[in-house]
């Protein structure tokens, strides 16, 4: 018993933190101001510790029978415990920042939140379709109330009950598409079922089936084209920390337990085939997202819809690598298949570490009353607040893809990783090159307004809040931007360390 | 399965279809809530057809007994005769859903009777078999397959209903409390319950 709280402390720290904060907004007396989100912070602090610790450590003993089918404790699932937590430990903070000036602070947002990052780390740990089930919904249904959260604004209400259909329409997809898999297979273990796929027994009609059903439940999930409908209605309406959170655990986890899925259950011969079974899937998918996310990104006046815009092109970037290692996987090349799934992996990362410094610069950028909505509200702004401006151009650039940040070493990473598969890849590749320079033309557009356009006399200025949560928040993570950046070598051996234990 | 059994899936079955179709074009709520009953008990049918005999009464307890009751009780509290305001839909874009519908029904009706895979027998007991082959869909062997197979899993959802529970009064008190904690008045009975 010992053994799995130990085995699993990331999860086990994220509930004793929810059950910590549900007990002490209980038991304050009222008017009392609780800093729920420090506390917060430092469960999400703790968790990341547990998994660093857990993965130096090294463990590779078995796990209880009762236990093994349905939650593994691998070096790939402790990485991605690490990067949840790390990115619930900074949106823990943005919202006690954000959520305090705006005067919306409650308790329960901060019980919800972890139990959604639980939620989302359940999913990166799940080794068969129940306990993916369950995780996806867990962390569907307290981002569902997360985007729900800002009930006094429409729009915020409006987008999550659009997120709550559509997503509950996607989980039934997904679970349809598990029953199918489960009905061709008679096996729910991910392994057991990929064991089922290559022997022969199974039914490759009904998987075929199921397997277009699954990818197109998490395709929602992520936030890829056709998929996306729902997203920059939902980053738009929701409260700013909640975006942020929502930006990056939510595709983090999803993402991660896409790649489980894939590569442990579904890599039959015929089912992981490059020109017949998902990867060509998948492969539309990153094309069609990254050309509409891209060309939607363009044309937007608010700040927050063309970031949810973004970061659908950036879930096309990413499948880029998960095409990268399908492709080397069918030709045999277990080397090239795990550098690809280990740029997918630091890409995850940069992408959280970028996504979380622009949300954190846009919500000190504005106060109650005065926030930032549109790029008028940003003109100006790296001249009146100069610090503002630097974080906000750094996490831009990093979305680009500029070095020295993050953005760079994981867009260099990922597409190097389709180049080494070999010709096949390459035109995947120029495309997406392509269209990350369509992208940088709107983050480009950021940087100019706020530096070299000047708002007009009587237009409404956005003040500045002022908060040391925020500014922890911003400075943590400013710092991983620069550390992915600028020294990713031991993030780089982590994430091929993870590749290769899956 | 044997022919009593095959009725009882194609007559529940049957009527599954019909009721789950009234259930979404009803245009009065509460007939749509009574077709999701007659649904809900023809899908018990098809659990019976499988001998998934406390899956079925589970499904009429919970389902029939309790959901059911609370989406009539909740239209009759709004009024029965409350009608939606339908915005007349342009003619193309019912056509374009009533082919995607069709077009992925077909694919899935035509994969799903095409189908080779070997089907899994549902245990027969043969007569003068022991009282542990009965068992199979009661309540002995959900319990020991949900409490010792998939403890983990089940574990899991006790953290799924407390998200959803805590989600709900996030969402709730948004409308109904002032936003500052300074400003709430002494707590009523209805807030403390």
């Amino acid at each position: 018993m010992l053994d799995l709280i130990i085995r699993f402390s990331p999860l086990v720290l994220v509930l004793v933190g929810a059950a910590a904060v549900m007990l002490a907004d209980a038991f304050s007396d009222k008017g009392q101001s609780n800093d729920l989100s420090t506390v917060t912070f430092w469960a999400f602090v703790g968790a990341s510790g547990g998994a660093i610790g857990l993965w130096v450590q090294g463990d590779t003993m078995a796990l209880h029978p009762l236990v093994a089918p349905f939650l593994a404790a691998d070096p790939m699932a402790l990485l991605l415990d690490a990067v949840i937590a790390g990115a619930g430990a900074i949106t823990a903070l943005l919202a006690g920042a954000y959520l305090r000036e705006h005067q919306m602070e409650r308790g329960e947002y901060y019980v919800v939140m972890l139990l959604a990052a639980f939620g989302a780390m359940v999913l990166v740990h799940s080794t068969h379709l129940l306990s993916v089930f369950v995780g996806l919904e867990t962390m569907s249904l307290g981002v569902y109330s997360l985007a729900a959260f800002r009930r006094t604004s429409p729009r915020s209400v409006e987008g999550a009950m659009k997120y709550f259909l559509l997503g509950s329409f996607a989980a039934a997809l997904l679970l349809f598409g598990m029953a199918l898999l489960y009905g061709a297979t008679g096996e729910m273990e991910l392994a057991a079922i990929a064991t089922a796929l290559v022997e022969g027994s199974a039914h490759n009609t009904l998987a075929l089936l199921g397997t277009a059903l699954i990818t197109a439940g998490l395709a929602f999930k992520v936030g890829a084209v056709p998929f996306h409908m729902w997203s920059p209605d939902v980053y738009e309406g929701a409260a700013t920390s909640v975006t942020a959170f929502m930006a990056v655990v939510v595709k983090v986890a999803a993402f991660t337990v896409w790649v489980r899925i894939a590569v442990v259950a579904l890599s039959a011969a015929n089912l992981a085939d490059p020109f017949s079974g998902w990867p060509p899937l998948v492969m539309g998918l990153a094309v069609a997202s990254m050309l509409v996310g891209n060309l939607s990104a363009l044309v937007q006046t608010n700040v927050k819809r063309m970031l949810a815009y973004s970061s659908i092109a950036h879930a096309g970037y990413i499948m880029v690598g998960f095409v990268a290692y399908a492709h080397s996987a069918a030709g045999g090349d277990e080397g090239a298949g795990d550098q690809a799934l280990s740029a997918m992996l630091l890409y995850l990362a940069s992408y959280a570490a970028s996504s979380l410094l622009v949300f954190g610069s846009l919500i000190w950028a504005g106060s109650k009353g005065k926030e930032v909505v549109s790029y008028e509200d940003l003109k100006g702004l790296g001249r009146r607040h100069p610090w503002i401006g630097v974080a906000m151009m750094v996490g831009a650039l990093s979305l680009m893809g500029f070095p020295p940040t993050a953005g760079f070493i994981g867009k260099y990473y990922l597409f190097q990783s389709a180049v080494n598969v070999g010709d096949g890849l390459i035109p995947l590749v120029i495309f997406a090159v392509l269209a990350s320079a369509v992208g940088a033309f709107y983050y480009l557009k950021l940087i100019v307004v706020m530096y070299m356009e000047d708002q007009e006399q009587e237009a409404a200025q956005a003040v500045p809040m002022r908060s040391v949560h925020l500014w922890a928040a911003i400075g943590l993570a400013a710092y991983f931007v620069f550390r992915i950046g600028i020294a990713p070598g031991n993030y780089m051996e982590i994430a091929i360390g993870a590749a290769r234990a899956l | 399965m044997n022919t009593s059994g095959l009725m009882l899936f194609w007559v529940s079955a049957a009527v599954a279809l019909g009721s789950a179709v009234g259930t979404i074009s009803m245009r009065n709520p509460l007939r749509a809530a009574v077709s999701l009953l007659i649904h809900i008990l023809s899908l018990c049918g098809i659990y019976l057809s499988l001998k998934a005999h406390l899956l079925a009464t589970i499904q009429v307890l919970v389902y029939a007994g309790a959901v059911v009751v609370l989406f009539i009780f909740v239209i009759m509290l709004i009024g029965p005769t409350a009608n939606e305001q339908r915005a007349p839909r342009a003619v193309g874009t019912r056509i374009l859903g009533a082919v995607g519908a069709l077009l992925s029904t077909s694919v899935l009706a035509f994969t799903l009777v095409r189908h080779d895979a070997q089907l899994l027998p549902i245990p027969q007991c043969p007569p003068g078999a022991g009282a542990e082959c009965g068992q199979f869909g009661g309540v002995t062997a959900v319990g020991a397959e949900l409490y010792l197979g998939s403890m983990v899993p089940f574990e899991l959802v006790s953290i799924l209903l407390t998200v959803a529970i805590v989600g709900a009064i996030a969402v709730a008190k948004g409308k109904t409390t002032a936003t500052s904690p300074k400003n709430e008045g002494p707590t009523t009975p209805e807030g403390a319950a």
